[in-house]
């Protein structure tokens, strides 16, 4: 099998080591309730979503009372971009800009969420959203405004302190990564996605 | 000689792609039956790459989670089968590399006396053959044994190794051949 030249010794090791264990239900059933387990952990982490507008907002989970009081103290310094032609693919903010990019703004504890704001820009796109572990690559969960300019897209989000992966979903189909973030390959899926640290250092 | 198409392919799991589909929504009966359409062939594999098969219940478990949380990301750019292997490869090596730093002095004895056969009835742990197979494999460099598991026992094609590894198809036909001669040699001593 292994050579154009028989090898029995080699194929009957092959043979040997292609038998299957048994069909075990109860390792299957345990793995099952791991992971709805674990999925559903993931779920209940807070998503709250703040237009940059302020026009919209959506909240989920039992938090949404605690978010909803950091959003209010919430404040923006200027996030300004500079118009960039872009084709699908988007572009990134000017460099001015990158220290406004993403703001830490209010905590009251080391796990709470802590706003986050993001800032893209792509004048030529008609939707873009954040997706991250942080929503479950979720593309509907944090859709991001289009500023009065027309080409910068934000959003502000909670998210719970720690290293995280994103990327931006442009027009619902086009996973793209942040120009000015680091990027780290998925060891799951093999692409690369960008990093943001959340909190305190 | 790795080049050499396998005469006996081992045989695909049957898995439709309405089954995954469902699956990324959350039906965890979708999920359900990609467990069990894999498990078998997840815990054959994971009991032979790991350095410490006590430890392939856990990792296929792990696998198997980090799978469903990953789901809503999957493409389908990707083969199904490739996906979940090459997080079960990633789990085995993390594995292993724990275990070398935890307890590397009792590694390759324990690991000669441990390695189990699929069938853990006492009648399969007196199969003096396969248990020969086993230790044979175990001496493998990991690195080799895990490529020689992916093409020969798992069937999977070079092009698509080389995917999932990111390494090199002629590297990968090396490094088969170096676990195929040493299984051979080792075998051959005995029964040759």
């Amino acid at each position: 099998m292994s050579n154009d030249a028989p090898d029995p010794i080699l194929d009957r090791a092959i043979d040997e080591l292609r038998r299957l264990p048994p069909v075990d239900p109860v390792a299957i059933r345990r793995i099952v309730d791991a992971a709805a387990e674990a999925r559903v952990t993931a779920a209940d982490e807070p998503v709250f979503v703040v237009g940059s507008s302020g026009r919209s907002i959506r909240i989920w989970s039992a938090i949404g009372l605690a978010a909803a009081a950091a959003v209010a103290g919430f404040i923006v310094r200027g996030a300004v971009t500079s118009k960039t032609p872009a084709q699908v693919v988007a572009q990134a903010p000017s460099a001015t800009t990158s220290e406004s990019l993403r703001q830490v703004v209010s905590s009251s504890a080391e796990s709470s969420p802590i706003l986050q704001q993001f800032i893209f820009e792509n004048a030529h796109a008609h939707s873009v959203s954040v997706v991250g572990d942080f929503n479950k690559w979720d593309r509907s969960t944090a859709p991001m405004q289009r500023s009065s300019d027309d080409a910068t897209w934000s959003v502000i989000i909670p998210i719970v302190p720690g290293r995280h992966i994103y990327g931006y979903m442009v027009d619902d189909s086009l996973f793209t990564l942040d120009p000015r973030a680091p990027k780290v390959k998925d060891v799951d899926l093999g692409t690369e996605g960008s990093v943001v640290m959340v909190g305190r250092p | 000689m790795t080049s050499a198409p396998l005469q006996r392919p081992a045989p695909a799991t049957a898995l439709d792609s309405t089954t995954i589909s469902r699956a990324k929504l959350g039906d965890i009966d979708a999920f359900t039956a990609i467990v069990e359409a894999y498990h078998s062939r997840c815990l054959r594999f994971a009991r032979a790459m790991l350095r410490n098969p006590d430890d392939a219940e856990d990792m296929v478990q792990e696998a198997f989670v980090r799978l469903y949380r990953a789901l809503p990301r999957y493409e389908e750019r990707q083969r199904f089968e490739s996906w979940l292997f090459q997080i079960l490869g990633n789990c085995c090596r993390t594995a292993n590399t724990a275990f070398r730093r935890h307890d590397a002095r009792t590694v390759d004895d324990d690991v000669l006396t441990r390695v189990p056969s699929p069938h853990m009835t006492g009648a399969a742990l007196d199969n003096e053959w396969g248990d020969d197979v086993r230790r044979a494999l175990a001496d493998v460099p990991d690195y080799n044994r895990e490529i020689f598991l992916l093409h020969y026992i798992e069937g999977f094609a070079y092009d698509e190794i080389e995917r999932m590894t990111g390494i090199k198809q002629s590297a990968l036909k090396m490094r088969v051949k170096r676990a195929s001669d040493m299984l051979r040699s080792k075998l051959a001593a005995r029964y040759g």
